[in-house]
């Protein structure tokens, strides 16, 4: 494995723009210093896309413009992504660490033959190669990694690296949308918002979560006041999403999300170890719990020992007064 | 219509995690459980064959104690059962585990095939994906809904804001998330009953697997280091004694975090 041809980042389109983690992973393949740093934008219509892949940095960017690419479907957008990988024979391809980044990664990995790094939190160039850190087991082992192909593929942690604008007049090489009749099988019917408006767990910055200690379903309203007035994504403990409180989507641990925000609120969880599993890589943790032994003080930055009934409302007050005032 | 369902022995999170030094390898002779997402793929498998026929069959790669959890699916209700262990297929990462299950997959007959959308100790999530790329099948992942209407399946796939629905049709691949349904118990006639269903166990040569690209000395990718890290520690516990949500403001404020 070398770093020779650089990196190509399989960018995700996400409510019309790139996601975060496509702008994360720019930012990190430019900070090794590995030219050049490519992006492979597949979508019905890749103008935005590649302005902002371009104001990130990318050197080039390979677009597949097509009607079939407006919704994501693994096949199709497998086809392109082997083809870009083709084109500029990158040394590591990085995906997002999404649903959709998965399938394309390992779908990927296994038409290339490619060593698949998944999840990761950490990327240098060392010797010619490339080592990867990944969290394993919820956290609770970190490995360090390498691949023993070129390319390499890797699927990245949302949230994790630093996104920084470098605008650049990136070079555009269309590709055609060539697609295997077998990836195209899966057809669209229907594309159904029902949450409008949720903040993407994995990509927020700041999660409020609740858990069982809010009472009942209808308070988990202030763990939504809170998260509104943080600008955060709101979570939730399994016990909420089993009692019907919440939809499973909130659900932050072992058989929920992994989410590593900057700051995680938790509000009346006991910080059972499959919660923790998801979220005990997050930067910083405070918890509000009445109870003074919950497990989630013994990992939390700042606990409070009260009532959530009465401090989650006074702290959404407090965050309002202090953003109004600034 | 015949299913097979892919299941994996995971380590229970409950259970200590220790490395072995010289391999950096799990060590696995702890508490192992059925990963808790495949006994949605499970669930889901024997509902469609409940609807519409056909058998249901268990394929597992892992060491022999794996089957329990193999036993725990037939238990459940699933017909039959392949189970692969093979000293060389110890060490496997995501691709070599895709290749080997694929050649297994391919040893049986299926219109479909589920999987539960991520293990919770191995964690990719890639798995299937890798694997219906080997064989040549459409994908489908990380689904709440799939419904069988003849020769075909209508899904419903998960997103941050709701789901796309797509058709595919079958042959094809599929993953699922926790919420699609409610697994069953086994029974105690199904447990009974289990220990006497067909349990296929082969090695790799069995599989005609070539041993070049399965284990650790066949994965593509290499664990250089692997540490525990310090467990976080708590900070700072405070009483609340009224002012608690400003105490609050206060710590996120020096955190730079509002
Ligand atoms: C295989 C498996 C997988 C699992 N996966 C997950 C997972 O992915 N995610 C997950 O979260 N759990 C998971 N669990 C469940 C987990 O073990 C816990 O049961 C769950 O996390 C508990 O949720 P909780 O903290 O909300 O509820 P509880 O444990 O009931 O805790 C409620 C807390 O609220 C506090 N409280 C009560 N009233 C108030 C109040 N007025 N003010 C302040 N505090 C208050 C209590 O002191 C208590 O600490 C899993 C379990 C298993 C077996
Ligand atoms: N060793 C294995 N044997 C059988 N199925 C597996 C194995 N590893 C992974 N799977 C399947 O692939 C899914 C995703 O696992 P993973 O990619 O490890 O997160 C699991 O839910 C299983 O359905």
């Amino acid at each position: 494995m070398s770093t020779q041809n650089g990196i190509l980042v399989v960018a995700e389109p996400k409510d019309g723009k790139l996601a975060n983690v496509t702008l994360e992973s720019i930012t990190q393949a430019r900070a090794l210093a590995v030219w050049p740093v490519s992006v492979v934008v597949v979508a019905a219509e890749t103008a935005p896309f590649v302005a902002a892949a371009g104001r990130y940095g990318a050197d080039r960017v390979y677009v597949v413009e097509t009607p079939e690419a407006a919704v994501f479907r693994p096949g199709p957008f497998i086809d392109a992504v082997a083809a870009a990988a083709k084109a500029a024979e990158p040394a590591l391809i990085l995906c997002a660490g999404s649903p959709d980044g998965r399938d394309v990664a390992a779908g990927c990995a296994a038409r290339l033959g490619a060593g698949l790094l998944v999840d990761i939190t950490g990327l240098e160039a060392k010797d010619g190669g490339f080592v990867v850190t990944h969290p394993c087991f919820g956290g609770s082992v970190i490995v360090e990694k390498q691949a023993t192909t070129t390319p390499a593929v890797a699927t990245v942690r949302p949230n994790v690296f630093a996104r920084e604008e470098a605008p650049k007049d990136a070079e555009v090489v269309a590709l055609p949308a060539d697609f295997t009749p077998a990836g195209l099988l899966a057809k669209v019917l229907d594309v159904v918002c029902e949450n409008l408006g949720i903040v993407s767990l994995e990509e927020a910055s700041i999660i409020v979560s609740g858990g069982r200690g809010i009472g009942s379903a209808e308070n988990f309203k202030l763990v939504q006041e809170l998260a509104a007035a943080l600008g955060a994504a709101v979570g939730a403990s399994r016990a909420i999403v089993d009692e019907g409180w919440v939809p499973h989507q909130y659900q932050v641990g072992q058989t929920g999300k992994t989410v590593s925000p900057q700051l995680y609120i938790a509000c009346g969880i006991s910080g059972a170890i499959q919660h923790a599993a998801g979220m005990q890589t997050s930067k910083c943790i405070v918890a509000i719990n009445k109870d003074p032994e919950a497990a989630i003080f013994n990992f939390a930055d700042f606990g409070v020992v009260g009532d959530l009934l009465v401090i989650v409302p006074a702290l959404t007050e407090a965050i309002r007064r202090r953003k109004a005032a600034s | 219509m015949n299913i097979a369902v892919c299941v994996k022995q995971v380590i229970d999170t409950e259970a200590e995690k220790r490395l072995d030094p010289a391999t950096w390898r799990l060590d696995r002779n702890v508490t192992c459980i059925l990963n808790p997402y495949d006994e949605y793929a499970v669930e889901e498998a024997l509902r469609i064959k409940e609807a519409h026929g056909g058998e249901v069959t268990a394929v597992c790669m892992g060491p022999q104690k794996a089957e329990d959890a193999v036993r725990k699916s037939l238990a459940m209700g699933v017909d039959s059962a392949v189970l692969v262990v093979d000293e060389a297929l110890t060490g496997s990462d995501v691709q070599a585990t895709a290749y080997v299950l694929a050649e297994a997959l391919k040893g049986i007959q299926w219109d479909l095939v589920i999987f539960g959308v991520r293990s919770t100790d191995g964690e990719t999530g890639c798995v299937p994906a890798a694997v219906a790329e080997r064989l040549g099948v459409p994908l489908l992942s990380t689904l709440a809904k799939v419904e069988v209407q003849g020769s075909s399946v209508a899904v419903h796939r998960e997103t941050e804001q709701g789901y796309v629905s797509y058709e595919c049709p079958l042959p094809a691949v599929l993953s699922v998330i926790k919420g699609i349904n409610e697994p069953r118990y086994p029974s105690m006639k199904g447990i009974m009953g289990a220990k006497k269903k067909p349990l296929d166990v082969k090695d790799a040569s069995a599989l005609g697997l070539d041993t070049a690209q399965v284990g650790l000395s066949g994965s593509k990718t290499k664990v250089l280091s692997a540490r525990i890290p310090e467990p976080r520690k708590a900070g700072v516990k405070i009483e609340d004694d009224g002012t608690g949500a400003q105490k609050i403001v206060e710590f996120l404020a020096s955190q730079k975090l509002v």
